[in-house]
């Protein structure tokens, strides 16, 4: 008898997962790649630490914000927002379970003893350096990554290397931010929010809060008490953004959570591409997460904002593990801009993230690409939400989800149209692929219409992508199965390619996975 | 009413107090007791609550009045049915039963399963014994040979309660009609299908109100192995209508299919709302629901599919929702779920929304017909779709739906 037929959750023991025929090899052993034995970036830095002390209060924002000389106003806006939190309740509505989290039992913030910058690669830490050795960057590139002087000219000028600028952010900190004098030139502003705050108070000052209120929901109203680091750009008009722009997360303090903070604005006519990755020791306990990110796209902006969220997803049954609670918003505020989300979801025990885009300026344009992969004891519960209030506004949903072992992986999404939004369009496609019999997928996708000209699809059949495209590569004599498969992987290809090597690892086995032998 | 009533339902407004003392008014009876309590655990259902989030009873029932709009006429006909006739103050069980036909009145409450899911059906089963009606029409059907069964909700008063429990057994068929006619402020029923194995049910919908009404019906169907279930709704709303359907399949090789239709006015308001669990391996339902929306009013579909580990294998089950919105000023909700622990299965989903084909429209005006008929008979064309499996009362429902397009 198939040792995996019962209905019990106690076959532990049993390795072989029975997978039904239609599912394509590739795909199960990618997913296979992806399980925790597997996960790389599990090691753990031993770096003395400046921690905050244990749990939450007023006295640990006053805290973080000392550490952080920050101006007396952001110190009253996180105030506000504490005692906010304090009134609020944790949402339970998602498809996702844990056990109560202690709020106390954290620490707030935690930051490498030495400092945030460095002069030169001989200040910066050995430890630090090694940490990002060890996730797979080579040193000279590493040398560029930690932002010591001079190195950032001497790789710009070295034109045939990749140029991303990074952030790094370790625990609770900016530690360095590449190619910071290049992007000047171009008039781009790329730091650390806690830098721009002393830096450009007025620019912060505008935005900050204007995409995620403090009152907008739990995770995000403790966020916005607690922040400790993250990145901020500007791109002014007219500039488009020289390079990518990155952002690497690494939590590596115990019992310490992570609440970073990135605000992205682009002025009128600016165009920016901004990557995200993240990865975290592997630990038993469960580590809190929770950033937000805030995006502003001005008149005929393009902001593309892609993730690879590698947290360290907890053990096969399911120990330890980050908690990845996650506000993410763009706001297409002015006429003809537009956001792209893009992302690739493979960590994190608990996954709770809906990146959405506020569709206010004219003819706008959002989009949500996600590629969310659970194993083990893995919970993901993430979608996005496509407001349409302006003219002619459209947005695109191409959500694939992929469950295996005992996860659960749920797409939720909103497209709302409002009463002004005339002519909007949505497409929204999500598949959902089970290996094995013990684990689920859900989808939970909403629809306001409130417009009789608006033009709403949603469609589980991956035939309807596109009928054009499809008719294009079929009449070249290519099968309608395989053609999907060239389509939807098409782009997610295209993403992915664009993603730098460091982050690219997990994502370059994502590109053998098919939909193929999806349940709806 | 004792202190301990009041408390029942927390900040209560009117309506519920009203709820409360009538509920007050019944014999005690421990099942009676517990199928309120699953109502007073949340009071009228609200926009708080996930599953009404679109259909907040509690902020349109803030008193229950009698509305100054009487029954429609029932469209449906009579001859040669068995009809049942619930009306705020009484109830009309025909005098002459066929072979094959039991038909039993309880008194006293009976449990229902799962009531805390649905709060309105709970409602219904708890009050359903008011004004000497029975609390319970529990009908047995042993013959594939019966005439129609037709329920008629209707009549004037403030509310209207009531509870059929149908129970066909192996291998029998039956043909259900219900009209919910309007004329109480708030009607409030429970019908439940036990289809025993190979049984099968056709059951039609009918459902029209006013401004001033509220109607929330509930059906729990329960499947056996092979059995079959049909249904077909025709709504064209109320203040609130909420026309709630929960099946379980749960012996192998059951089969559902489950169609509506909604056509809504102004200042109207139809919540379709269904839930199919999917208990017994290689079950398969079809499900498809179309609405036509005009200025002011408000289409609402909640359609999930509910497949468990194992149990759930081989389903196939697709679930489509199609609407038009015919004016600026519609509103249409929709939310069609999956949830999925099973990896050989097929559930499909679809949703669209928006405005006549414009490319359908161009073609038809190009041979000569009118803007005005082409578009009439594009909608006509596109919510008949949704009441083809209604057996002998399709031509009927599609001349509802004809009669109301051609209006609008």
């Amino acid at each position: 008898m198939d040792c995996c037929g019962g209905i019990d959750d106690h076959d532990d023991d049993c390795t072989d997962v029975k997978v039904k025929d239609s599912i394509d090899q590739e795909t199960v052993e990618a997913a296979k790649a992806l399980e925790s034995e597997n996960y790389s970036a599990g090691f753990v830095t031993d770096i003395e630490m400046d921690m905050a002390p244990k749990g939450l209060s007023e006295d640990t924002i006053r805290f973080i914000s000392a550490k952080k000389e920050e101006p007396e106003w952001l110190l009253e806006w996180r105030l506000a927002a504490y005692k906010r939190w304090l009134t609020m309740e944790e949402p339970t509505w998602a498809m996702v379970d844990y056990p109560t989290i202690d709020y106390q039992d954290y620490y707030y913030y935690a930051a490498p003893k030495t400092g945030a910058k460095y002069e030169s690669i001989d200040d910066v830490p050995k430890e630090i350096l090694e940490t990002y050795e060890k996730l797979g960057i080579p040193l000279r590139e590493a040398e560029v990554l930690l932002g010591v002087e001079g190195a950032a000219e001497s790789a710009a000028a070295a034109r045939e290397t990749p140029r991303v600028a990074v952030d790094a952010v370790f625990d609770s900190v900016s530690v360095a931010t590449t190619f910071r004098k290049e992007l000047e030139k171009a008039g781009v502003i790329f730091m650390s929010i806690s830098e721009a705050v002393h830096e450009y108070p007025e620019l912060v000052k505008k935005y900050l809060g204007t995409v995620v209120p403090q009152s907008d929901n739990f995770f995000a109203t403790l966020n916005s008490a607690v922040f400790s680091d993250g990145t901020f750009v500007y791109v002014p008009k007219g500039v488009r953004c020289p390079m990518e722009l990155s952002t690497y997360f690494r939590m590596n303090a115990e019992n310490t959570g992570q609440f970073e903070r990135t605000l992205i604005v682009c002025d009128e006519g600016a165009y920016v591409s901004y990557l995200e990755g993240c990865t975290a020791p592997m630990r038993d306990e469960n580590q809190l997460h929770a950033a937000v990110v805030e995006l502003v796209a001005l008149e005929d902006a393009e902001i593309k904002y892609s993730t690879v969220q590698n947290w360290w997803p907890g053990d096969e049954n399911g120990k330890g593990g980050i908690y990845n609670f996650v506000t993410k918003r763009g706001d297409c505020r002015g006429d003809r801009s537009k956001i792209s989300w893009t992302q690739v979801e493979t960590g994190s025990a608990v996954t709770w993230k809906y990146p959405s885009c506020i569709l206010r300026g004219d003819d706008s344009v959002g989009e949500f690409y996600s590629i969310a992969v659970t194993n083990g004891r893995q919970q993901a519960d993430t979608g996005t939400k496509m407001i349409h209030l302006g003219k002619r506004t459209r947005s695109r949903i191409i959500s694939k989800g992929i469950s295996a072992g005992k996860s659960n992986n749920t797409y939720r999404g909103l497209v709302s149209i409002n009463r002004k939004a005339d002519k909007a369009r949505n497409f929204t496609q999500c598949d959902s692929l089970l290996i094995g019999d013990r684990c689920g997928a859900h989808t939970v996708p909403y629809v306001e219409n409130r417009r009789a000209d608006a033009q709403l699809e949603h469609e589980a059949t991956t035939t309807k992508l596109s009928d054009d495209q499809m008719f294009y590569v079929r009449q070249r004599g290519i099968g309608e199965e395989e053609a999907v498969a060239l389509l939807v992987n098409g782009f997610v290809r295209e993403v992915l390619q664009e993603l730098p090597m460091e982050f690219a690892v997990e994502a370059q086995s994502l590109l053998k996975v098919s939909l193929e032998g999806s349940v709806g | 009413m004792t202190t301990a009533l009041r408390d029942l339902i927390a900040n209560p407004n009117a309506a519920e107090l009203e709820l409360v003392a009538r509920y007050g008014m019944q014999p005690e009876d421990v099942r009676r007791e517990r199928l309120f309590g699953a109502f007073a655990q949340s009071g009228l259902p609200n926009r708080r609550m996930e599953a009404w989030k679109w259909t907040d009873f509690k902020a349109a029932l803030t008193t229950l009045d009698r509305p100054s709009t009487a029954s429609v006429e029932d469209p449906i006909p009579y001859d040669g049915a068995l009809v049942f006739k619930f009306t705020p103050t009484g109830f009309e069980a025909p005098a002459d039963l066929p072979n094959g036909l039991s038909v039993f009145e309880k008194g006293e409450a009976q449990a229902l399963g799962a009531a805390e899911d649905v709060p309105m059906g709970a409602l219904a089963a708890s009050l359903a014994g008011e004004k000497s009606r029975p609390a319970t029409v529990l009908l047995e059907v042993t013959s594939s040979d019966l005439p129609r069964l037709h329920f008629q909700f209707s009549g004037a008063g403030e509310a209207s309660f009531a509870r059929i429990v149908i129970v066909v057994r192996p291998g029998m068929a039956v043909t259900v009609s219900e009209s919910h006619l309007g004329g109480a402020g708030l009607e409030a029923s429970v019908i439940e299908f036990g289809l025993q194995k190979n049984a099968s049910a056709v059951r039609t919908i009918y459902q029209r109100g006013s401004r001033e009404e509220a109607v929330a019906s509930t059906a729990l169907v329960h499947l056996d192995a092979e059995a079959q279930y049909t249904q077909t709704t025709l709504s064209f709303g109320a203040k609130l209508a909420r026309l709630e359907t929960r099946v379980t399949h749960q012996e192998p090789s059951a089969s559902v299919t489950l169609n509506a239709a909604y056509l809504v006015g102004k200042g109207l308001h139809t919540d379709i709302t269904t839930h199919v669990r999917h208990g017994a391996n290689s079950c398969v339902t079809r499900q498809l629901t179309k609405g036509a929306v005009l200025d002011g009013g408000t289409g609402v579909f909640q359609g999930k599919f509910f497949v468990p580990r194992t149990a759930g294998q081989y389903t196939d089950a697709d679930m489509q929702h199609k609407a038009l919105l015919l004016e600026d000023g519609a509103v249409v909700f929709a939310k069609p779920e999956l949830e999925i622990y099973a990896d050989d299965v097929e559930c499909a989903h679809g949703n669209t929304c928006g405005a006549l084909d414009d490319n359908q429209l161009f073609y038809m005006r190009q041979r000569g017909i009118p803007e005005k008929t082409a578009r009439a008979l594009l909608t006509q064309a596109f919510v008949a779709e949704a009441l083809e499996e209604a057996g002998e009362l399709e031509e009927l429902l599609r001349g509802e739906a004809e009669a109301w397009l051609g209006a609008a």
